[in-house]
């Protein structure tokens, strides 16, 4: 048996350390996504302390199981490929932060959460909430009222966790068919003593809002 | 011929159809696609519930959950659960879709107007000697709150969850069916069984459950309620039941050609519940809208504009007369007892609330009254002790005595009514207004006490002897 020609000892060198630098990047992409996933990562943003704050009250903070999710845990999708995509299409949110409206200002970023949390949901339901099956497995659901697992197992067919499951670690927002635009920005004006019309001001950019 | 005007008028008024309105929904009205997937999930996580609904006469006739908690998604209280969207609160007008009679009735009665009628007494109660969670947990549990929609969806924890029967709804409709008709079963016989009534017709304001039990009705009513057929559709007293009479009996059933009605306060004569009782006449606006006047104001004229009791202006449609309310109650007692009897009794249920409007009511208002115009009472409500003496005096037992004396409880009416009353007054309030009054409280006492020697005149007679307290027995003229 003969090696072919243009198997000489140049290009075997060349496609080990092609490999090995595939295998590096590979590795930095996957650390990357680890990173850029973290709490602490996103929370390096003021606005994101914003929404972290119900987050960290919720039972996906603090468990009894001890398991804790994190942003990421939730929010990008599993597999090196899809996680980085994620995070190439999160940088309209980094673009956002840093030439759109002042979502650091808690009146700025409660007006335009529902939006957010619309988009959020969305995507759940458009990957049939493939991150919450990080940790959780339908078959392994049991509960601790009795019949938790059974609506589980006999209810859940043709559905995805957040089909039914909304508004379970961010603060509150209706669902998007029954969202009420004016009623939620009266809630904002009460919750920050504006005046009547301000938030919808605020959220179009018409108004400055209050310094807090 | 005044009498026959007044038989017409009587009609009118209180004649409608005969039994309790049927529903009158053909089948394909409910039962709406979808709504048998809620049931799957709620007889597991919430089998309590849902058996009651599987038990009633809703779940056996194929009405499902969605055809009363359908909403629409501009509903202020929609919200939007496992695919549907629905509202946690059902309210009288979403009942009323089917139960139309007695939407309307109700929603023009004192029970759907609860809120309003205390408007004016809540901010002493509420903000002086309770607080916010006591308005949430007490107050409005029977007056019904009025229900916040928050901007996020949930409804306010300050006025929800809430039952009361005057609750004013995010519909804007006023009252809660479910306050008497308890979900998920709304079982007729629940509702006519004075227990339901008791939830709120207890204690101190609205000592009803206490004098019920205590009176030959409430004896009549224990000692046979197995016969008193509470869960048959037609419910004449007289006719589908004889052993006794409920709650609802007297103040909203079928008796004779009584026809039944949802509006609670319809055959009530007097206002029992005030400083001083007055007669009450009844005002019925032309939108169906009604409302109690004392008979010392005057009747406006039907096609007049007055204020109504949630403070807006309806148009009179006609003034019923406190007799007629009083002669709608008879009809009721006629159809066990006779007509002598009945009227009879009324007269000595009058003489009380005359006596007391006399001896006390009008005598203790005066004199608060007096002592708040000569600045010895600050105008703020409760923070001075006599203040609570005169609210208990007529508001607790004041109205007991009343109540007692309405409902045929002896007990009620004297030791637990009248004889408080007059305690309170001789020994309490009177000496509290020396008090505060000092020199002259003595011209007050005269003015609008003592003037009335027939109820006070014993006050100066100081010598009299007192053998019921063990003095002058064995003296001339004791016993």
């Amino acid at each position: 048996m003969r090696w072919p020609a243009f198997l000489n000892l140049k290009t075997i060198g060349l496609l080990l350390s092609g490999g090995i630098a595939g295998a590096v990047f590979i590795l930095v992409l996957i650390e990357f996504d680890h990173v850029t996933s973290t709490e602490e990562f996103c929370t390096s943003c003021h606005s994101m302390t914003i929404v972290a704050e119900p987050y960290r009250q919720s039972s996906h903070y603090n468990p009894t199981s001890g398991v804790r999710a994190s942003c990421g845990d939730c929010h990008v999708s599993r597999g090196v490929i899809s996680a980085t995509w994620d995070h190439v299409l999160g940088t309209k949110d980094l673009f956002a932060q840093l030439f759109g409206a002042d979502y650091d200002n808690p009146v700025v970023n409660l007006v335009h959460l529902p939006d957010a949390a619309f988009h959020a949901r969305d995507w759940f339901k458009k990957n049939q909430s493939d991150t919450c099956q990080r940790c959780h497995v339908l078959e392994a659901i049991k509960g601790t009222r009795a019949d938790t697992m059974k609506v589980h197992q006999e209810e859940a067919e043709g559905k995805s966790c957040i089909d039914c499951h909304i508004n379970l670690v961010h603060r509150k927002v209706p669902g998007k068919q029954v969202f009420k635009r004016d009623a939620w920005n009266r809630m904002v004006e009460e919750e920050f003593g504006l005046e009547e019309g301000m938030a919808e001001k605020i959220r179009l950019g018409q108004a400055e809002p209050p310094k807090l | 011929m005044k009498t026959y005007a007044g038989l017409v008028l009587l009609f009118f008024i209180f004649v409608q159809p005969l039994f309790a309105a049927k529903v009158k929904v053909d089948s394909s009205e409910f039962g709406v696609e979808g709504g048998n997937a809620c049931v799957d999930c709620h007889f597991k996580t919430s089998a309590g519930l849902a058996e009651q609904w599987k038990k009633s006469k809703h779940g056996q006739l194929g009405m499902n959950c969605l055809d009363c908690h359908q909403a629409k998604t501009e509903d202020s209280d929609a919200i939007e659960h496992e695919g549907f969207t629905i509202a946690t609160i059902v309210s009288p007008k979403d009942c009323g879709r089917c139960h139309v009679t007695e939407y309307q009735q109700n929603s023009s009665s004192v029970h759907a107007n609860a809120v309003s009628l205390i408007s004016k007494r809540l901010p002493a109660m509420a903000q002086n000697l309770g607080g916010k969670a006591i308005v949430a947990a007490g107050c409005d549990q029977c007056h019904g709150s009025v229900v916040k929609v928050k901007g996020d969806g949930t409804l306010d924890t300050t006025t929800w969850p809430n039952s009361g029967i005057g609750r004013v709804n995010p519909d804007g409709s006023k009252g809660s069916c479910s306050s008497c008709h308890g979900r998920h079963e709304f079982s007729k016989a629940q509702a006519r069984d004075p227990s339901s009534c008791m939830r709120c017709h207890s204690g101190p304001d609205s000592p009803d459950r206490a004098i019920f039990e205590a009176s030959k009705h409430g004896m009549a009513f224990a000692a046979n309620k197995d016969n008193m057929n509470l869960d048959a559709d037609s419910w004449v007293a007289g006719k589908d039941y004889t052993s006794g009479p409920t709650c609802v009996t007297c103040h909203m059933g079928a008796a004779g050609k009584l026809p039944p009605n949802h509006d609670v306060g319809l055959r009530n004569a007097w206002n029992l519940n005030t400083v001083v009782s007055e007669r009450q006449q009844l005002v019925i606006f032309e939108d169906g809208d009604k409302m109690d006047l004392p008979e010392s104001q005057e009747a406006p004229d039907p096609g007049t504009e007055t204020t109504k009791i949630d403070g807006s202006l309806g148009t009179v449609k006609m003034v019923v007369p406190s007799e007629r309310r009083r002669k709608a109650m008879s009809v009721v007692c006629l159809e066990c007892h006779g007509k002598n009897f009945v009227s009879s009794f009324m007269e000595q249920f009058d003489s009380v609330v005359k006596l007391y409007n006399a001896k006390f009511g009008k005598p203790a208002q005066a004199i608060m009254e007096a002592l708040y115009d000569k600045g010895l009472l600050t105008p703020t409500p409760f923070d001075e002790a006599i203040e609570f003496t005169y609210w208990e005096l007529w508001h607790d037992e004041g109205t007991r005595a009343r109540h007692g004396a309405a409902m045929a409880s002896p007990n009620h009416t004297w030791w637990e009514g009248m004889y408080l009353v007059a305690r309170n007054f001789y020994s309490k309030f009177l000496p509290q207004v020396k008090e505060i009054a000092g020199k002259e409280a003595e011209a007050l006492i005269q003015k609008h006490v003592k003037s009335d020697t027939e109820n006070h005149g014993w006050l100066d007679q100081p010598n009299k002897l007192s053998p019921i307290l063990g003095y002058g027995n064995s003296k001339p003229g004791g016993e």
